[in-house]
């Protein structure tokens, strides 16, 4: 072991340089990435804002052939939104409620938006922080062990269950899951999430291992294939070479000297990933009555709640650019070349 | 999602008018409403013994929403519906024979004009409140739903009628009911489970107040919804100590969670998961219904404004097959008639089958050979209308007609009640109700009338027999009215859906019945 201590350690030895000039770079860059943030979410907001309040007439589209017989209620939807007002007040006044927390009323129950969508919101966080805490272990694992392998046996077998998990739609394993699990086979775990009024899925801890496990099943192999790829790349390199001829056991070779190099694309994909699950898996959430951002956006959109809609797109929107953000502050930290460069 | 074509229970915002609307309904029975028994306590349904007090209930409904009401007068999908049955009782009840029943009224009884009617109150019944039930909180109850500038679901036909000048709360028991024109049939009106009466005719969304035999708990729209046993309930009190409803926007999830056993009962279980149901040890709840998907000719359009053609192609369907295979086989067959649950309905006309000889013999008549149409259909209408249409194209070409299906989407816009030839959606209603909403002119009461029908003498049979008290007279009326149709009507009616439900084997008391889902969504008669 003695000789690790000797290698070119990749975290430690390319710190960015200290001094003023380095924190302040740091800080300029940071600065300029939540710049950066902060411009993508006001252009998402005009798109979002133009896509539901200005395209069309959403009082025409909610009331339908009542538009002309029923005028009580068009002029209440109309006062709500606004109609009479230039676009471009309607869109300030919204924008303004956005920045200040008041997302509106919605115009389906007239109650207030946020009040409906927190808790939607909190349990697909949940749900999507408890699949991401057992995917990516799971994905790592998988990948070091069949990159050990590589071209062997288990690697193939790996390999080609990988392939048929991310081939099958994640609701396929759901149905497949919950007839193992719950209906047909076994009956272990709930088949649906039933919450007790004003409480948690996570209540019966129990109803949320087939939604994890149907999440973690379809986002495994993706990140899995990904960072396999990238190990194998690393392992062929040559200072990889050189660690394995200096003697270093194999095992710490993988594990100091490939993954690290090997963790950024898999970093990025596992971003991806997850904003795409906090982005609301309607066909899951759907499929385990799981009470989720997804099926409220499309009941919301059927009922052309347009307050409802805005506000869920927009905190789908905020996931993304948060979940990215973090993956490419975590990736740049990870990649020296990327650190120096900012640094200097 | 789902291969399978399945029975949706979605309503569309058309087929909520429809639901609503004006109240289902003529009557079956006697006017004379004396006090018959509730049947006593609840029947034998699933399983044998007796029916054991306590437990809860978790009742997973179909739909539901953001949109979700306990309103007791606007309900709208069927977790709305389910919710509503337990909350709060109307005067009368439909029962599962779709008969009428006493409820909150001992007696419902008219003048012999049938202008003036006389509600004479149940004694003892109270609220959830405490509070009894007096003919002051029915009568405000009936004026919200009847409301003549914004009527309610139930209320579009009452507020045309009822004279609120006249009308009166007499006592403490008694409501004087005064109309502007005779209408043998309001007694029907004041059955629907959209007319629960409530205090003072106020609905508090905070604090729901019915008289049902559950009281409100918790409502959260779009998720659950709990109730409890109210003790002082003046039938017989509910066996369950606690009722949930839980809303389910998907049929797979449904049907594996009362699999998974985590719900007790589902309504409108498709067709397709029977087996699966029963196989799995299951109860599945079969009921006789009412509810059509016609095809609709405009008789004041070439070239059904020929009665030759209209009546060539009712020969063309061979109606068994539409009900097998859009049906899966669960329906009944129809006869060119609505209404089928009405006791005036005409089971004495011969039933029609398919006979492409007759049918080509009466398009050469009326020099229509090698026909060509075209049949605007939809998926809003709901899931039996696409597969019936492409069916009936298919079985038209036996008698040389070529008919072009054109699914629109939505079809319920600006072109609905102009089509040609098309579909329709419908609910199960008695025959003068339907009449009127289907085949008068709009002026006249005729919403949804597709076909464009206009027959002066089938309107005077049916105005005739809506103030008619005498039963049998009325049933005469209604009888020579259906011939008309029968004979020269743009309706070409196939058959009728059957209400499919399903429950857990530990389930006791539930009865088919040909108004609501699961027995009327009486859990008051449930055990578990």
């Amino acid at each position: 072991m003695t000789q690790v201590a000797t290698l070119p350690d990749p975290l430690a030895e390319v710190a960015p340089p200290r001094g003023r000039s380095g924190g302040a770079a740091w800080g300029l860059w940071l600065a300029r990435r939540l710049g950066l943030a902060a411009l993508t979410m006001w252009l998402v907001s005009v798109l979002v804002f133009v896509a539901t309040a200005a395209l069309g007439d959403p009082v025409r589209a909610i009331l339908g052939r009542d538009y002309d017989s029923n005028v009580a209620r068009r002029q209440q939807l109309e006062d709500q939104l606004g109609v009479g007002d230039s676009l471009v007040s309607r869109y300030l006044d919204w924008l303004g409620g956005l920045v200040t927390g008041d997302l509106g009323t919605s115009l389906a129950n007239q109650q207030p938006v946020w009040g409906q969508i927190s808790s939607t919101v909190t349990n697909t966080l949940v749900l999507v922080l408890l699949s991401a805490l057992v995917m990516i272990p799971l994905a790592f694992g998988i990948a070091m062990i069949s990159a050990h392998f590589r071209r062997k046996r288990p690697d193939t077998v790996i390999q080609t269950v990988l392939l048929a998990l991310a081939g099958v739609p994640e609701f396929v394993t759901g149905i497949l899951l919950v007839a193992l699990f719950s209906t047909s086979v076994f009956n272990i775990f709930p088949a649906v999430t039933l919450v007790a009024p004003g409480g948690s899925p996570w209540d019966e801890p129990k109803g949320m291992v087939l939604p994890v496990a149907t999440l973690v099943l379809a986002v495994t192999p993706y990140v899995s294939r990904i960072v396999r790829a990238t190990l194998l790349e690393v392992l062929d390199s040559d200072y990889v070479e050189l660690a394995r001829l200096k003697g270093i056991p194999e095992p710490v070779v993988m594990r100091r000297h490939a993954l690290l190099n090997a963790i950024v694309p898999g970093i990025q994909v596992i971003a991806l990933q997850l904003a795409w699950l906090a982005g609301g898996v309607v066909l899951v959430e759907t499929l385990f009555a799981y009470p989720g951002v997804g099926k409220q956006l499309v009941d919301s959109v059927r009922n052309h709640d347009v307050p409802m809609v805005q506000a869920l797109s927009m905190i789908i929107a905020g996931v993304y650019i948060v979940v990215n953000l973090v993956a490419d502050v975590l990736s740049i930290l990870l990649t020296p070349r990327a650190r120096t460069a900012i640094s200097s | 999602m789902n291969q399978n074509p399945r029975p949706s229970f979605e309503l569309s915002r058309r087929q909520l008018l429809r639901y609503s609307g004006i109240g289902v309904a003529a009557v079956a029975g006697s006017s004379f409403l004396t006090a018959c028994g509730e049947d006593g306590g609840g029947g034998g349904g699933g399983g044998g013994g007796p029916q054991a007090s306590g437990g809860t209930l978790i009742h997973g409904a179909t739909g539901g929403g953001a949109k979700d009401t306990i309103d007791p007068h606007q309900p709208v999908t069927a977790a709305d519906i389910a919710r509503v049955c337990n909350l709060y009782e109307p005067l009368l009840f439909w029962n599962n024979n779709y008969e009428l029943e006493a409820a909150l009224a001992e007696s419902v009884e008219p003048s012999a004009d049938a202008k003036t009617w006389t509600v004479t109150m149940r004694q003892g019944a109270t609220f959830h409140n405490g509070q009894p039930v007096t003919a002051e909180d029915a009568w405000l109850s009936i004026r919200r739903v009847a409301d003549p500038k914004a009527p309610l679901s139930a209320g579009g036909q009452l507020s045309q009628i009822i004279d609120f000048e006249s009308s009166k709360v007499v006592d403490e028991a008694t409501l004087q009911i005064v109309l502007n024109t005779p209408y043998a049939i309001l007694d029907s009106l004041l059955a629907e489970y959209t007319l629960g009466i409530i205090p003072g005719g106020e609905f508090d969304p905070a604090n729901p107040v019915g008289t049902g035999a559950f009281a409100y708990e918790s409502f959260e729209a779009g998720k659950t919804s709990t109730f409890t046993k109210y003790a002082d309930y003046w039938g017989d009190a509910a066996f369950l100590d606690e009722l949930v409803i839980q809303d389910f926007a998907d049929d797979n999830a449904k049907v594996n969670a009362l699999q998974a056993n985590q719900i007790q009962t589902l309504d409108n279980l498709p067709y397709n998961l029977i087996d699966t149901i029963k196989g799995a040890g299951g109860g599945v709840l079969e009921a006789q219904g009412g509810q059509w998907t016609p095809f609709t000719m405009r008789v004041d359009q070439a070239p059904f404004n020929d009665v030759r053609v209209r009546q060539a192609f009712r020969l063309i369907v061979d109606r068994q097959a539409m009900i097998d295979q859009t049906l899966s086989g669960y329906g009944s067959l129809g006869n060119d008639l609505y209404a089928p649950l009405d006791t005036a309905y005409a089971s004495d006309l011969p039933q029609r089958e398919q006979d492409i000889d007759q049918a080509k013999s009466l398009l050469a008549q009326a020099g229509a050979e090698g026909l060509q149409v075209e049949l605007f259909t939809g998926d809003d209408i709901g899931s039996v209308a696409v597969p019936a249409a492409n069916l009936f194209a298919e079985q038209a070409k036996a008698a040389g007609v070529e008919v072009k299906v054109t699914k629109k989407t939505p079809f319920y816009d600006d072109d609905y009640l102009s089509y040609t030839f098309a579909q329709d959606f419908w609910n199960t209603r008695n025959y003068i109700p339907q009449a009127v909403v289907g085949t008068f002119p709009p002026e006249q009461g005729g919403t949804y009338n597709e076909t464009h029908w206009d027959n002066q003498e089938h309107r005077d049979l049916v105005n005739a027999a809506a103030k008619e008290v005498d039963e049998a007279r009325r049933a005469e009326l209604i009888r020579d009215a259906q011939e008309i149709e029968y004979n020269e009507g743009g309706l070409i009616i196939w058959g009728f859906r059957n209400q499919i439900d399903a429950h857990a084997s530990n389930v006791q008391g539930l009865e088919p019945s040909k108004y609501l889902p699961l027995g009327n969504y009486k859990f008051s008669k449930v055990s578990v």
